[in-house]
């Protein structure tokens, strides 16, 4: 019974992460603040010579608060730790708001994020929202800082709005469990390979295992490519970009590639067990220099860029973890029941071979 | 229980079409854990078909 209770275990963990991938709804966001004319504002009166912006979200629910409640629609504008908060001039519609931008002719920066506080919907942010071409910079000018108290949302549970991705962020789910999945499988072929050449061609139960974990993994790591190569289509707008993340990733896969390829190439089952297993260790270690190490040291279009290669507080929050990491240890039983089966099929065709011939 | 927060979700999840897609996900996860698990154990029963039909040395171990 324990030797099943993994994997049904890792069966559950799927189907609660299918599940959610589905049902639990993305949460509001920001998606344009935009300059309007006066022409286009019905309500605009003609001596306002400030220049007004238009507040876009999507799923947000700014119409939504009673007469009392209307006015707690805040918009502030932020650049380091310096704030100013704008007037809401009116409210559209739920997703529509229009804002006076009645700044000063000196600033600090030209580039200013743009955060919108609102009791239902929590704080929502636009980085680099607002642009701005006609005021002086002055690097050390000090501007007012109002105090702004943060609000949470206060709707259901709901996964995080992220620019350019949307609904999209339910990949998370399925793309990047694949990479850890084909960590793992790889990390189990590395330790057999030590094994094996441990054992000094004595038996080669551990070459075995080495084959089907790089088996295994490789398919992993195909779904990963594939994966990741239709989400940047959509997110991205192309297939593929020349980047060291996304490069780094096929060129690990092509390194295992050439395992199999080395090991078909071999016939003698002792040169062949010993051969692999170095040229798996070698494999591994190019695995953690381009997956895991060079892409903190180099700029990446891929989350956490510049730093950590996977994520940070900007790209996974507190709602996604709860699917999120069911659906890492989820996919890494399922691949290590996968390997596992890899491996019996593997033993039974030698055997089997053997018999025959 | 579910909210519905922007027009695409509200015709995907009003249409009842977000539970249609996860219904058909769960079934294909489903399925291929129980091919899986009818998989292993057939082979682990070859396994011992063979092992008794033709006793000999672990084929892990042979050189």
């Amino acid at each position: 019974m324990i030797h099943r209770s993994w994997k049904i275990i890792g069966l559950a963990l799927l189907v609660y992460v299918a599940a959610m991938s589905f049902i639990v709804p993305l949460g509001p966001g920001l998606i344009d603040f935009q300059r309007v004319t006066t022409t286009e504002r019905l309500d605009a009166s003609p001596e306002q010579d400030a220049p007004f912006y238009e507040l876009i979200g999507i799923g947000t629910h700014w119409n939504a608060l009673n007469e009392e409640q209307s006015g707690q629609l805040k918009c502030i504008l932020k650049h380091e730790s310096q704030l100013a908060e704008l007037p809401v001039v009116s409210i559209t519609d739920d997703q529509h708001a229009i804002v006076k931008v009645d700044l000063p002719d000196t600033l600090p920066s030209k580039s200013w994020d743009v955060f919108v506080i609102h009791p239902i919907d929590g704080t929502l942010l636009l980085e680099n929202g607002l642009f701005l071409e006609d005021q002086t910079i002055e690097e050390n000018y000090s501007w007012t800082n109002p105090s702004i108290e943060q609000l949470e949302s206060t709707l259901t549970f709901h996964f995080p709005f992220q620019p350019r991705i949307f609904e999209s962020i339910r990949n998370l789910m399925w793309h990047v469990p694949m990479w850890f999945t084909m960590f793992v499988l790889m990390g189990i072929g590395f330790v057999a390979s030590i094994k094996q050449l441990s054992a000094q061609n004595k038996t080669f139960q551990f070459d075995d295992q080495a084959l089907a974990s790089v088996q295994t993994g490789i398919f992993f790591g195909a779904l990963g490519l594939l994966t990741g190569s239709l989400w940047a289509r959509y997110t991205w707008g192309a297939w593929w970009v020349d980047d060291p993340q996304l490069n780094g990733a096929l060129i690990t896969v092509m390194v295992y590639a050439g395992y199999l390829v080395l090991r078909a190439s071999v016939q003698n089952r002792r040169q062949r067990a010993q051969l692999s297993a170095v040229y798996n260790l070698f494999a591994f270690t190019i695995l953690v220099i381009l997956l895991m190490v060079l892409p903190r040291f180099t700029e990446s279009l891929h989350p956490g860029k510049g730093g950590n290669p996977g994520f940070n507080t900007y790209d996974l929050d507190s709602t996604l973890r709860w699917v999120f990491y069911p659906a890492v240890l989820g996919w890494i039983l399922w691949g290590v029941w996968m390997y596992r089966l890899r491996l019996q099929f593997n033993r039974l065709d030698e055997k089997l071979k053997r018999i025959l011939h | 229980m579910i909210l519905q927060v922007n027009p695409l979700e509200g015709f995907f999840f009003g249409s009842g079409k977000a539970m249609v897609a996860a219904g058909v996900i769960i079934i294909i996860i489903l399925g291929l854990a129980i091919w899986m698990f009818r998989m292993e154990s057939r082979m682990n029963r070859l396994n011992q078909r063979l092992d008794m039909e033709n006793p000999g040395p672990s084929d892990s171990d042979k050189s």
